[in-house]
């Protein structure tokens, strides 16, 4: 099946060895089901990365490659230029994350808990850095109670907690709603600090209000990667014209406009990208209707999410389960 | 508030190869597993049971009505019981040999690596700096350590009871040799001491466990079983002659400092088949959890 988002894997461009994240052709089997299938990553130093997708659509097993967790089947992963898989401790120097939610030891307070990640840091962070961070996490005090009597929002922030003890250059996250409305803040200050993040959620309304650039995963393949600003182009379009009935004759031969409908005195359609509208107010000026309005609407990620993962196959699906 | 606690800047040193660098992991680590079973329930509750089975001997020998040759009164330095409190400790262990052992270290071997695979804190802790072969050496060490300590809390109530019901006397040893309280004390502990060596081994066979199957129940379950099919074999009539070759049969070797002369012969047999015994198992694990994938 031709699939136009499934992008060839690149070559790998010169001196791009310390990016922080570099996946070529990643792939991952359980048995029939190919959880991840050849997902090409690039994460750039500085980015705040929106790695997304619907359930199963591979974002954890991704995760779990990435931090060297579990072993991949094909393809390669580098992170700051080395491969979890061949030296995890030392490819992840620089790394801290958890998958999904974090987890830690319930029965132990959270700062023995961050007291004992330092320790396996072997050099990590000092009894002083774990307060200030504590503080910063806003669980100055309740550090000294159990893991296992925090809301889920505390263990999420003593996870985050978990990663900057590492003093981490990545950041590489799951997400969960219990969360994201602390984290939101701090992130966008830990990627200003000079932090590149990789967040993996599929919430994407939460998502797409701190990340620069996102990949979109469904069924383990990547159907789009990049920068945010890129996805923003083209979607829905209002115009408001000096003769609505005309502009209709003009627009509907152009490929480039998809859905025309006519609302009142508005016309509604989709464009491919804001390249489209120079085609579309030549036509217009060739008939002699003049432009009032042309308001591109705001594209949410969402819409995008849905464009992109909805296939056809889902929605014959759908047809067929109303039918 | 400070920023300066979390800026980036990713750890200062990445490891190096060095034999140091492991050790001090090792032993960061194994200070940390340490802690976790400080701080677990089931740890505590295997310490009790070790002090515990003393107590309840202690009590059923004050209040039978068995006679002398008889009972407890048969085992090795059952002579002395009612006599000296140091004879409790030795007929406790020959009562509880087989089973006793195993369960306490079931409990906490079949739980140390199968917990954090169920709880999900094995990936967070393995994305850090320590190694996971390093991880799972500090395991096993801690694991050892319990086992060492549970032994030595069975020791202590034993003499601290027993001599509080029955006084610090002389008493004779197994070979029928009168020996003094105080060389009875000191030989509690040596035979504590062999006595923790084949129990080690069923331990490494719980680590083992615990590793393959990510089940703590069925780690726990399983290494009880391995005792108990061990037993099972050295029971057999069929293969009499392999008797002394199996772990279990090594849980007697405690008697060897309790016999004059010492019978130093049981305990270095007892120290090489338990090596033998606890080498396998430790080797699978460490392959094992070295490799495989951690999903939960
Ligand atoms: N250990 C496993 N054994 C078998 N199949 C697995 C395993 N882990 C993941 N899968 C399958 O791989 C696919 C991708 O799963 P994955 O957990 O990566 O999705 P996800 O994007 O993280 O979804 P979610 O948003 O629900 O967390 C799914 O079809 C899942 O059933
Ligand atoms: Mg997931």
């Amino acid at each position: 099946m031709f699939d136009p988002y499934y992008r060839q894997p690149m070559t790998q461009p010169e001196g791009s060895g310390r990016r922080p994240v570099e996946v070529r052709g990643l792939v991952k089997r359980y048995g029939r089901v190919n959880a991840v299938d050849r997902v090409d990553l690039t994460v750039e130093s500085g980015d705040v990365y929106g790695f997304l997708g619907p359930n199963g659509a591979g974002k954890t097993t991704t995760l779990r490659m990435l931090l060297g967790l579990i072993h991949r089947d094909d393809g390669s992963i580098r992170v700051f230029g080395r491969d979890p898989a061949a030296d995890p401790v030392t490819a992840l120097a620089g790394v801290a994350g958890f998958i999904e939610e974090p987890r830690l030891y319930p029965y132990l307070s959270g700062r023995a808990n961050l007291e004992l990640l330092a320790a396996l840091d072997l050099g990590g962070a000092g009894r002083k850095e774990i307060d200030e961070i504590l503080e910063l996490v806003e669980l100055g005090d309740r550090a000294g109670d159990k893991v296992g009597e925090y809301s889920q929002g505390m263990r999420q922030r003593l996870g985050l907690a978990s990663c900057l003890i590492r003093r981490p250059r990545l950041l590489a996250n799951g997400v969960d709603p219990a969360g994201i409305r602390f984290l939101r803040a701090l992130l966008r200050r830990l990627a200003g600090e000079g932090m590149t993040i990789l967040l993996s959620s599929h919430l994407l309304a939460e998502v797409q209000e701190v990340c620069n650039r996102v990949a979109v995963i469904d069924h383990g393949r990547i159907v789009h990667e990049g920068a945010l600003a890129d996805l923003e182009t083209g979607g829905s379009y209002r115009l408001q014209a000096t003769d609505i009935a005309r502009a209709v004759d003009a627009l509907e031969p152009l490929d480039a406009v998809a859905g025309l409908r006519r609302e009142l005195d508005e016309l509604t359609f989709t464009l491919g990208g804001d390249e489209d509208t120079v085609e579309l107010t030549r036509a217009l000026a060739d008939t002699g209707v003049g432009i009032r309005a042309l308001v591109r609407e705001q594209t949410t990620l969402e819409d995008l999410f849905f464009r992109l993962t909805e296939s056809d196959a889902d929605l014959r699906e759908a047809e067929a389960a109303i039918a | 508030m400070s920023s300066e606690a979390y800026r980036a800047g990713g750890l200062a040193a990445t490891r190096t190869g060095s034999l140091r660098d492991s050790l001090a992991a090792v032993g960061g680590s194994y200070y940390w597993e340490l802690r976790k079973l400080v701080a677990q329930k089931r740890s505590w509750i295997g310490l009790a049971a070790a002090a515990i089975v003393e107590l309840v001997f202690l009590i059923s020998i004050e209040i039978s009505k068995v006679t002398p040759n008889d009972g407890p009164y048969a085992d090795p330095m059952g002579q002395g019981l009612r006599h000296s409190g140091l004879a409790l400790t030795p007929v406790v262990l020959k009562e509880i040999a087989y089973f006793g052992p195993a369960i306490i270290a079931a409990l906490v071997a079949g739980d140390i690596v199968a917990n954090e695979d169920g709880g999900g804190t094995l990936k967070t802790i393995l994305v850090r700096s320590v190694r996971r072969g390093e991880i799972l050496a500090a395991k096993a060490l801690a694991l050892f350590t319990y086992v060492i300590v549970a032994l030595v809390v069975f020791a202590v109530t034993g003499i601290v009871a027993g001599t509080i019901a029955w006084g610090f006397h002389p008493l004779a040893n197994i070979s029928g040799t009168r020996i003094s309280a105080a060389l009875a004390l000191a030989l509690t502990f040596a035979a504590i001491a062999v006595y923790a060596v084949p129990t080690i081994a069923i331990a490494s066979f719980g680590l083992f466990l615990s590793v393959v199957t990510r089940q703590s129940v069925a780690a726990v379950v399983g290494t009880i079983f391995y005792a108990l099919a061990l037993e099972g074999l050295a029971a057999l009539p069929a293969i009499k002659g392999a008797r002394p070759y199996i772990l279990v049969t090594q849980l007697h070797a405690w008697h060897g400092p309790f016999q004059t002369p010492t019978n130093w012969t049981i305990i270095g047999h007892a120290i090489w088949i338990s090596v033998l015994f606890a080498a396998p198992p430790l080797i699978v694990a460490w392959i094992v959890f070295r490799r495989r994938d951690v999903a939960s």
